[in-house]
């Protein structure tokens, strides 16, 4: 610690701190431009000049880090008139358009130039024009108001790694554009918008529809992926204006992608559901929610009189809130009475936890993000990070750029640079291998552990049996034939495992690739197998961490709305888990079987469940063609959604009740670390919507089995009296540590049920010669079909458009938007193509969220322990149009 | 296509840094020699060699006033606009080439013949105003000498009242 | 006893009474009425009157506001709505897409007149603004550019795009000639 004195104020920073850090932290604004805690000094406006005793001149604090007896004086005549002059030079070009720039009224020129300037300048010079043009659909430039600070080009270099943005020209005539006369294309994290002191970025989607003083604000959380952002949501009159984060809020530390800052209009969309729908005479029309409550009580009474509570099934999305998942399963379990529960969890999150709940005990990470950026080695498997999980993913670009981490990476994609990131290319070592065979770098990577030694001596110690089984498991395999399925050298595997086995911090991030795809399961119980050789595991920073893809997918698993768990989550047949439920519920729990999403639509198809309540989910249209869900939910007599949209499911329902957007509720969220966050309601709910545990409130007491409560709040705290230790509402999560128990149990014998099928290398399917493998993937501007009722993320995608490598393009005698077919037994779709550096040859990626067409060519397969349904990859034929 | 063209000297630049990046500078003198001008699509070739992306070639373009982002005239004219030569009169030099030019910096005449722009100091301040004529300095410039310059370089091609010839190389026996 | 006198002649004359009344008296024998005979006959305004807002354009027939909201900030009693947009086709340019004035809620106090940076609100010297339905007082953009049109016949000159040290201000800078370099 260094002692220094900062206007008469004694103050201690950490070596290395900048002064004017030291000076925020003891309560001294220094005014700045250029400077920002996230990027790397630049010392280019001069604003921020300090007096420092025994130093000639004038210094920039944001430049000069503390040293021990410094004395820093802030408030002298010389520092004042230094300011003086810096903001003259500043406003010698700056135009005076404050009125209609939308900046004005929080922006820090305008701050500034009232403290310190006077209000007349000496420059009598014409100020410095541009010519202006269009600079992109949602980011819009205005250059003559650029302090020309760089700050949005280091954090698009520095924090973001997309580097689209150039300071083109030199000296005052230096403007922020992109390339040459081309639109801004790039991620549009809207990270140059909130990091500009001025109003020379402002965002297009809000765009003089608002001035700061007259914005309400309210905290919540994002919905679009698991990683939980904190947002602040801006209203005016009831209207959604903008979304932004501060430094320093939240998970994501004031960071945010594309969906977070422009995807917020969906939930104001016009084709919101405003009243409940009715089906009468083989239509959906409008009704009271009476009527419509009254008729869904009235035939799930009768329908269990009929035929049981069995014949009930409930399905709901793992986007709605903790209290909404709670309250659903407990209606089912209690007002219904029966046990066939599942979520959207089950399309793979599912999977990570089971494998985390069957090796280490936990159901939650072990890691937080700060371990992960703060990670030696990290190894990355099946995900495209900054797509799939954007902020996840600065924290990984964090730990390779700022704490020189050292990257491995096993995706489908390759490294590629361009504007849009891609975490390949901050990869020490990349295994580009197709999307089946990443089982395969995974089981190298085990086998160079195991051949050089670097398994961990206290495990070796510890459990010998478990050790020599892999050991022979993986000698069984042949480097060769993994040499040929991974198409990489056995020698680069071996430095991988190396560097991390060396690794004082390890920390594995699993994504969409392999939770979502054949043998997901297994696959993930292998890494976890490899922290646990390589004695990564139950270290303090290290761990597996896999990749939510819903904002609440863990909060799913964690309130029990899983085929397999109770609220906790507990095992739904662990005897004393169901007393302790019970005892705090005051009533019995149902004793029937859980059921998953497939078994219960093959049960729905069979006759066998006569009743379903959908809240929020899609089956219909997020399953494959293959899967038959629309037949099975034909077959019902009670189909009940509730919904926001109406989507192919809702279609199809008895009776669909508008349900709350996150934006109209209050509530909590779990984010992919485990972390649980409080949403808070930015709007009054749109026509008669009402939050989902209302509704189904209201359904249970017309049931006569009330359950009632009075605010999402009276929710979250029975939840917290059941589920101890649950949901403490910190600034971050308190990992679980790995239960010794279970870690002892699976080193003992839990291993070896599965070894044989997780450790052979299955021989992968041969490609066929002209056939590509079709991966239906998640891009980086949408999120599952709600996304695309946003007008802000349609302007930067609008359609499903088929990616493919230039070279098979070429082949093929297309470029970028000709269209083709793309075809194989199952069906067909035709698409436009865009050439992407990154795939590689033989992949054509085509994104979920316009993907009607596309679920025709997409078989099913179900993975046999965790029964999490696969169908996200189809072989296929393409064909030029 | 300058990766097919040069891919030996390519590979020879890139040998000599360290850091990738740090070969920009050659490959874009590289690619202006070949069409004359920077184009887009050899600034988005460069990109790739370099494993950058296309706005950060880009701004280096932009910076240096040596490399081009248009097609050039015969002859580059390029007035020096800093302090030394601006005491000394080269906005007057400037207005006079413009009026007689008829065109104004970043332009070039319809015969293609000048170029007209405007750079930083090219470190003749004692001889000010001056400008440089492709790879010729002409100096202590006054309007007759300007329009005589032109005329001879609309008919010669060059002009006896260019400077030097300097001393790089230097001329033998220099060193005695 | 003179003096005596003299109060009895005062006393039986009611000349206290007199004096008292002697504007009244004086009023009665010059009769001039003050009261106007208002439709027919009108009073002289004074110039700093404020009357009727309006809309102002300039010479050229463009409108002056450029819908900066700053009139709705300053009104005390929200009779101002402002809503702005960027000008189709013009990249930034901001313009007034609709403004209404409920005029039933107005003080007249000037404020919004005070706090715009363009000069576009002007106080008209019209007050006849009677009307059957107070729903005709909530005005919009088009009555209030009307009233500007017939009160200030005389338009001011467009500002020009670079006012010496002031601003250029909510230009669209598409049509310029591209910068020199």
């Amino acid at each position: 610690m260094v002692k220094l004195t900062i206007d008469g104020v004694p103050i201690t920073a950490p070596k290395g701190t900048l002064v004017i850090e030291a000076a925020r932290q003891a309560g001294i604004m220094i005014p700045h431009f250029c400077y920002h805690p996230k990027l790397k000094w630049d010392a280019n406006c001069r604003m921020c000049l300090v007096e420092i005793e025994r130093v000639p001149k004038l210094q920039t604090s944001c430049s000069t880090p503390v040293a021990e007896g410094m004395v820093v004086r802030t408030a002298t005549t010389a520092v004042t008139q230094a300011h003086k002059s810096v903001l003259e030079f500043i406003l010698a070009n700056h135009p005076l358009d404050c009125p209609v720039c939308d900046q004005g009224g929080r922006c820090d020129l305008q701050d500034f130039s009232h403290e310190y300037t006077p209000t007349t300048s000496r420059f009598i010079e014409v100020k410095r024009i541009f010519p202006k043009e269009y600079f992109s659909a949602l980011i819009e430039t205005q250059m003559n108001r650029c302090v020309q600070c760089l700050r949005c080009v280091r954090y698009c270099d520095e924090v973001m790694d997309v580097k689209a943005l150039a300071p083109a020209g030199r000296g005052t005539m230096t403007e922020i554009k992109h390339f040459t006369h081309h639109e801004l294309d790039c991620e549009f994290c809207g990270g140059c918008v909130q990091i500009c002191p001025v109003g020379a970025i402002t965002s297009r989607l809000s765009m003089y529809e608002y001035r700061p003083w007259m914005l309400k604000r309210a905290d919540t959380i994002c919905t679009y992926c698991g990683d939980g952002c904190q947002i602040t949501i801006q209203t005016k009159e009831n209207k959604l204006i903008e979304v932004n984060t501060a430094h320093g809020a939240g998970r994501n530390n004031g960071d945010l992608c594309a969906r977070g800052f422009f995807g917020y209009h969906a939930s104001t969309h016009p084709d919101r559901l405003q009243h409940p729908l009715v089906r009468r005479n083989g239509e959906l029309v409008q009704a009271t929610w009476e009527e419509a409550l009254g008729f869904v009580a009235e035939t799930c009474i009768r329908l269990k009189m009929e035929h049981g509570a069995e014949a009930f099934a409930g399905l709901i999305a793992s986007r709605c809130t903790n209290e909404d998942l709670y309250v659903f399963q407990k209606f089912m379990r209690l007002a219904i009475g029966t046990n066939r529960i599942d979520s959207s969890a089950r399309y793979g999150q599912i999977n990570g936890v089971r494998a985390l709940r069957r090796v280490q005990g936990t159901h939650r990470w072990a890691v937080t993000f700060e371990d992960i950026v703060a990670a030696d080695a990290l190894l990355l498997v099946g995900t495209n990070i900054t797509e799939t999980n954007p902020i996840t993913g600065l924290k990984v670009k964090e730990a390779v750029k700022k704490r020189t981490a050292t990257l491995l990476t096993v995706d489908a994609l390759v490294p590629a640079v361009g504007t849009i990131s891609n975490i390949a290319n901050l990869a020490a070592h990349h295994f580009p291998v197709h999307p089946d065979r990443f089982g395969h770098v995974v089981l190298g990577l085990i086998k160079a552990v195991v051949e050089d030694g670097l398994v961990d001596q206290a495990l070796a110690h510890r459990a010998p049996a478990y050790v020599q089984a892999i050991g022979d498991a993986v000698q069984a395999l042949s480097w060769p034939a993994l040499e040929s399925a991974t198409g990489t050298t056995s020698g680069a595997l071996r430095e991988a495992a190396r560097i991390f086995a060396r690794a004082a911090r390890g920390v594995v991030l699993v994504g969409q690739g392999v939770l979502r795809s054949p043998g997901g399961y297994g696959l993930t119980t292998n890494l976890l197998d490899l922290l646990l050789l390589t004695g990564q595991h139950g270290r303090p920073g290290c761990g597996l961490a896999p990749l939510a893809e819903e904002n609440n997918d863990q909060g799913a698993v964690e309130m029990g709305t899983v085929a397999e768990y109770l609220p906790g989550p507990c095992d739904l047949n662990d005897p004393t888990a169901r007393e302790r439920i019970a005892g705090l519920w005051k009533e019995e729990l149902p004793k029937g079987p859980g059921r998953t999403l497939t078994e219960t639509l093959e049960e729905a198809r069979t006759g066998k469940v006569k009743a379903m309540f959908v809240v929020g989910e899609n089956p219909v249209g997020s399953l494959p063609h293959a899967a038959r869900a629309k037949d099975a939910l034909a077959q019902l007599e009670l189909l009940v959604c509730q919904e926001l949209f109406l989507t192919e499911t809702a279609a199809l329902a008895h009776v669909v009740l508008p349900a709350c957007s996150y934006a109209e509720k209050d509530g909590s969220f779990t984010n992919t670390e485990g972390l649980v966050q409080p949403v808070r309601r930015a709007i009054e709910p749109i026509g008669e919507s009402r939050p989902d545990w209302e509704i189904l409130s209201a359904l249970s007491v017309l049931m006569g089995y009330p359950i009632e409560y009075g605010d999402a709040k009276e929710i979250l705290k029975e939840i917290r009296s059941l589920i101890p230790g649950y949901g403490l509402l910190g600034a971050g999560p308190n990992p679980p540590r790995p239960d010794e128990a279970v870690v002892s149990r699976y080193l003992r014998e839990g291993y070896a049920e599965d070894l044989a099928n997780r450790y052979a290398a299955t021989q992968p399917t041969e490609k066929r010669t002209g056939h590509f493998t079709l991966l239906v993937t998640q891009s980086l501007f949408h999120s599952g079909k709600f996304s695309t009722r946003s007008t802000g993320l349609l302007e930067i995608q609008n359609t499903g458009v088929l990616g493919l490598n230039p070279a098979d393009a070429a082949r093929l005698g297309v470029t970028d938007g000709d269209r083709v077919r793309v075809s194989n037994t199952l069906g067909e779709l035709t698409a436009p193509i865009k050439l992407l550096e990154r795939i590689p040859e033989g992949l054509a990626v085509f994104p979920e969220h316009f993907d009607e067409e596309a679920r025709r060519l997409l078989g099913v397969s179900t993975d046999p322990q965790t029964r999490v349904p696969y169908c996200k990859s189809a072989q296929v034929v393409i064909e030029k149009l | 296509m300058l990766q097919e063209k040069y891919k030996t000297e390519i590979d020879e630049i890139l040998s000599r840094y360290p850091v990738r990046r740090s070969a920009m500078l050659p490959l874009l003198t590289m690619a202006q020699r070949e069409e004359g001008y920077v184009s887009e699509a050899a600034m988005k070739e460069i990109a790739s060699i370099l494993r950058v992306t296309p706005p950060q070639v880009y701004e280096t373009v932009t910076f240096y006033t040596m490399l081009n982002l248009k097609p050039i005239g015969t002859f580059h004219i390029q007035v020096c606009k800093s302090l030394m030569c601006a005491l000394v009169g080269s906005d007057s030099l400037l207005v006079w080439l413009q009026a007689r030019l008829g065109i104004k910096p970043g332009e070039t005449t319809p015969d293609r013949l000048f170029t007209l722009s405007t750079v930083e100091c090219l470190a003749s301040c004692g001889t000010g105003p001056m400008m440089q004529v492709n790879d010729d300095y002409y100096e202590r410039l006054t309007e007759e000498k300007v329009d005589r310059i032109l005329a001879d370089l609309k008919r010669d091609g060059t002009s006896p009242l260019k400077s030097g010839p300097f001393i790089l190389p230097e001329p033998e026996g220099a060193h005695g | 006893m003179a003096k005596s006198l003299k109060s009895w002649l005062k006393t039986i004359t009611f000349y206290e009474i007199l004096v008292g009344m002697k504007a009244t008296l004086k009023h009665l024998l010059h009769y001039k009425p003050i009261t106007l005979q208002y439709p027919h006959e009108k009073r002289t305004l004074p110039d700093s009157y404020r009357g009727m807002l309006a809309l102002l354009r300039y010479d050229d027939g463009t409108e002056k506001c450029v819908g900066c909201d700053l009139c709705e900030a300053a009104c005390p009693s929200r009779v101002i709505k402002v809503v702005s947009a960027e000008v189709p086709g013009e990249p930034t340019k901001r313009y007034a897409k609709e403004y209404y004035m409920d005029m039933t809620r107005c003080l007249f106090c000037g404020l919004c007149v005070d706090a715009c940076p363009v000069d576009a609100l002007g106080m008209t010297r019209e007050y006849e603004w009677a009307v059957y339905d107070k729903r005709q007082l909530y005005l919009n953009k088009q009555q209030l550019l009307a009233i500007g049109d017939r009160s200030f016949p005389v338009r001011e000159k467009k500002l020009e795009l670079q006012h010496l040290n002031v601003a250029f201000f909510n230009v669209a800078f598409k049509h310029l000639p591209p910068k020199e370099g």
